[in-house]
């Protein structure tokens, strides 16, 4: 159905399109590198689990790709820290975490158009769905980019909070995975807001994709968001000072 | 904002894809939710069509008709079914039966059966009009919103133009400072750039004129009071010698020079009441008094030409101004109003206020000006008849002029009329409070 693909489109690229406008008014001056930095490990990282796809799924009692899916997300949250650290790799570090949700998103939109399931869909329905879908999310990513520009020619600091939000949003995503996959203990539900505010709603598609809501979380979940929001937060923080 | 073009592409076309695909997808959703429930009223209208038949004294007006002929021979008809056949052409159809237009669809499958289903049109297009509505109404409702954002963004994109021109419109006549500007789009950087550019070579300009005119006069005074000096000194030689002046050449080269130090003085002041170039140091100070000190500085020239003069009005009027200025404008009427007037003439100073404005009057009973002079006496080195100016008084031809220039540099107003006494010329001026 059209509705399906849109939402995996949007589902998969707005996280991406919303850690790259936010990298891309920090890195504005230097653009054309963030870019080339950001697009060959893509590419790269892109073909080779696309290729390697099927192996990789079979790895460790069938969880490889759940795992490898984790670790590039915790990747992408170590590298954001290490460019909030180290000035001098900031430009390189951001963009190969934005490749490393880049190739998990890239996969996966790969895998869901090659799926034998997708027979259930024309082919009209599957361009007009994946059109619908960049162009919301490419459309959000625009408007959050001038939003953020706007917000910095004010003064407002918001960078570090959005930052923030974005890593600890990747090691909210790892932490799920590592749940399904039982290679983290699940704790007791802490709170029940699907009926407050569903992450099947508009709203909660963009928390989703900003900073991981999740309408369920665990303690094991919510104390490991806390942390790395605090710990990404206390980089930028530490960066902004430097500056 | 690096590009004006730029930022309203990207975010126009960022808006216009956002706002229309979710109201596409809205509109999708709508329609399916829409479609969905008239499916499934569809199934109730044809389990209630069935079920009609069976159901002694049904009233229920929506649904289908049904009729099942077997060899010519009605054997089934659901209760909004006639007992005669609603069409004879195979396939689809329209018909009028039971007051209402129908839809009819009729297939024989075989030679012997003939199954023939109707329905309303009305009920028809009510249906169609459902899905349709529902999935326009989110393309419809999204319109005003992004009127709204479209607004928005070009009032932003706009926003350094409006600053800039702002800036330039609150800009004081003798303002020559550079604009300034934050966030400057590159198409509007060029023109800031030219226009600071001619800012900054009007002002270059604007100096040297007056360093110009200033130096001039300023060299010119000095050897113009060495020659009035050895002229005197000459006058008096000659007296000495017992030398005649029969055609009074010497008192003609006296008065030239007089009058071209006149000229000098009145340059300079000129320069220095100038509105593009004077800074003025405003401050609070009482019109009348200063009035009374103008008086008194011209009174020995007033007694000589036995004159009468007299200052009405307030005693005090405190008004903000160049004390200066405002002293060199009474001097220069007070001044014209005794040269032009004859001997044994009158002037009067009137002093009032009006709402918000401080009003001088000064008058007195001389030849005056005719009506179509007045505009004119206020140019610079204009004479009213030239230099053969009917009371021989010397004068520049910038008394008027540099009055004018303090009045505009007070953001005042002068005016010309007739005098209030038989004849003469009535000045009067006002400046805001």
């Amino acid at each position: 159905m059209l509705i399906n693909t849109v939402l995996m489109f949007l589902r998969e690229l707005l996280p991406l399109c919303l850690l790259l406008a936010t990298l891309l008014v920090w890195h504005r001056t230097v653009w054309r590198s963030f870019a080339l930095y950001f697009a060959l490990p893509s590419v790269l990282m892109l073909s080779l689990i696309s290729l390697k796809m099927v192996w990789v799924s079979e790895q460790l009692d069938g969880l490889g790709l759940e795992l490898l899916y984790s670790f590039l997300y915790l990747s992408c949250f170590v590298l954001l820290c290490l460019s909030a650290l180290k000035a001098q790799w900031a430009l390189l570090s951001s963009a190969l975490a934005a490749a490393c949700l880049f190739s998990i998103s890239g996969s996966n939109l790969l895998l869901y158009i090659w799926l034998p399931t997708q027979a259930e869909n024309t082919p009209a329905d599957l361009v007009l769905g994946s059109a619908l879908g960049v162009g919301i999310g490419a459309s959000i990513a625009v408007l959050w980019y001038y939003l953020l520009s706007e917000l910095k020619q004010w003064r407002i600091s918001s960078f570090a909070l959005l930052l923030s939000l974005s890593g600890a949003r990747q090691v909210m995503m790892a932490s799920a995975l590592l749940l399904q996959s039982d290679w983290l203990p699940a704790g007791p539900q802490l709170w029940q807001t699907e009926q407050l505010l569903s992450e099947q709603s508009e709203l909660g598609f963009f928390l989703q994709a900003l900073m991981g809501y999740e309408a369920t979380p665990s303690l094991s979940q919510l104390l490991l968001y806390l942390l790395c929001f605090g710990l990404l937060f206390w980089c930028c923080s530490l960066m902004e000072k430097k500056r | 904002m690096r590009s004006l073009r730029r930022y309203l592409v990207t975010v126009l076309i960022a808006l216009f894809t956002l706002i229309s695909f979710v109201a596409a997808l809205q509109s999708y959703k709508q329609s399916a939710s829409r479609a969905e429930a008239l499916f499934d009223q569809d199934l109730q209208i044809l389990a209630s069509s069935l079920s009609q038949q069976y159901q002694a004294g049904s009233q229920q007006q929506l649904g289908l008709a049904l009729q099942v002929w077997q060899k010519g021979k009605l054997v089934y008809r659901s209760a909004l079914a006639p007992e005669t056949s609603m069409s004879d052409a195979e396939g689809f159809s329209e018909h009028n039966f039971a007051g209402k237009r129908w839809r009819v669809f009729r297939q024989t499958p075989t030679d012997l059966l003939t199954v023939i289903v109707a329905q309303p049109l009305t009920q028809r297009q009510q249906l169609a009009d459902e899905v349709i509505t529902a999935s326009i109404y989110p393309v419809v409702l999204s319109l005003p919103l992004q009127a709204l954002l479209i607004w928005l963004v070009v009032s932003k994109a706009l926003s350094p133009i409006k600053r800039f021109s702002a800036q330039l419109s609150s800009k004081k006549a003798n303002d020559l400072s550079p604009v300034e500007l934050d966030q400057v789009p590159a198409e509007l950087d060029q023109m800031l750039k030219t226009t600071n550019q001619l800012f900054a070579r009007l002002a270059d300009a604007f100096e040297r004129e007056k360093r110009f005119a200033s130096d001039v006069a300023h060299e010119l005074r000095t050897p113009l009071s060495v020659l009035q000096v050895n002229l005197h000194n000459a006058s008096q030689q000659w007296q000495r010698c017992g030398i005649n002046d029969p055609e009074g050449s010497m008192l003609a080269l006296q008065a030239g020079v007089e009058r071209m130090s006149a000229l000098i003085e009145q340059i300079m002041l000129l320069n220095r009441t100038n509105p593009e170039h004077f800074q003025a140091r405003t401050e609070q100070l009482d019109l009348a008094g200063l009035c009374r000190q103008v008086v008194a500085d011209w009174y020995p020239h007033i007694e000589k030409k036995q004159q009468q003069i007299e200052l009405l009005g307030l005693e005090h009027l405190s008004l903000k101004g160049d004390a200066f200025a405002l002293r060199l404008l009474v001097s220069n009427l007070v001044g014209n109003a005794s040269k032009y007037t004859q001997v044994g003439g009158s002037i009067q100073l009137e002093l009032s206020t009006d709402q918000d404005k401080a009003m001088l009057v000064v008058q007195d009973n001389g030849p005056g000006i005719a009506p179509e002079e007045y505009k004119r006496v206020f140019d610079r080195f204009y004479r009213v008849g030239g230099d053969r100016h009917q009371s021989g008084t010397i004068g520049s031809g910038l008394g008027l002029a540099i009055v004018r220039d303090i009045v505009v540099l007070h953001q005042g107003n002068i005016s010309l009329g007739a005098s209030d006494f038989s004849s003469g010329l009535k000045v009067t001026v006002e400046l805001p409070l």
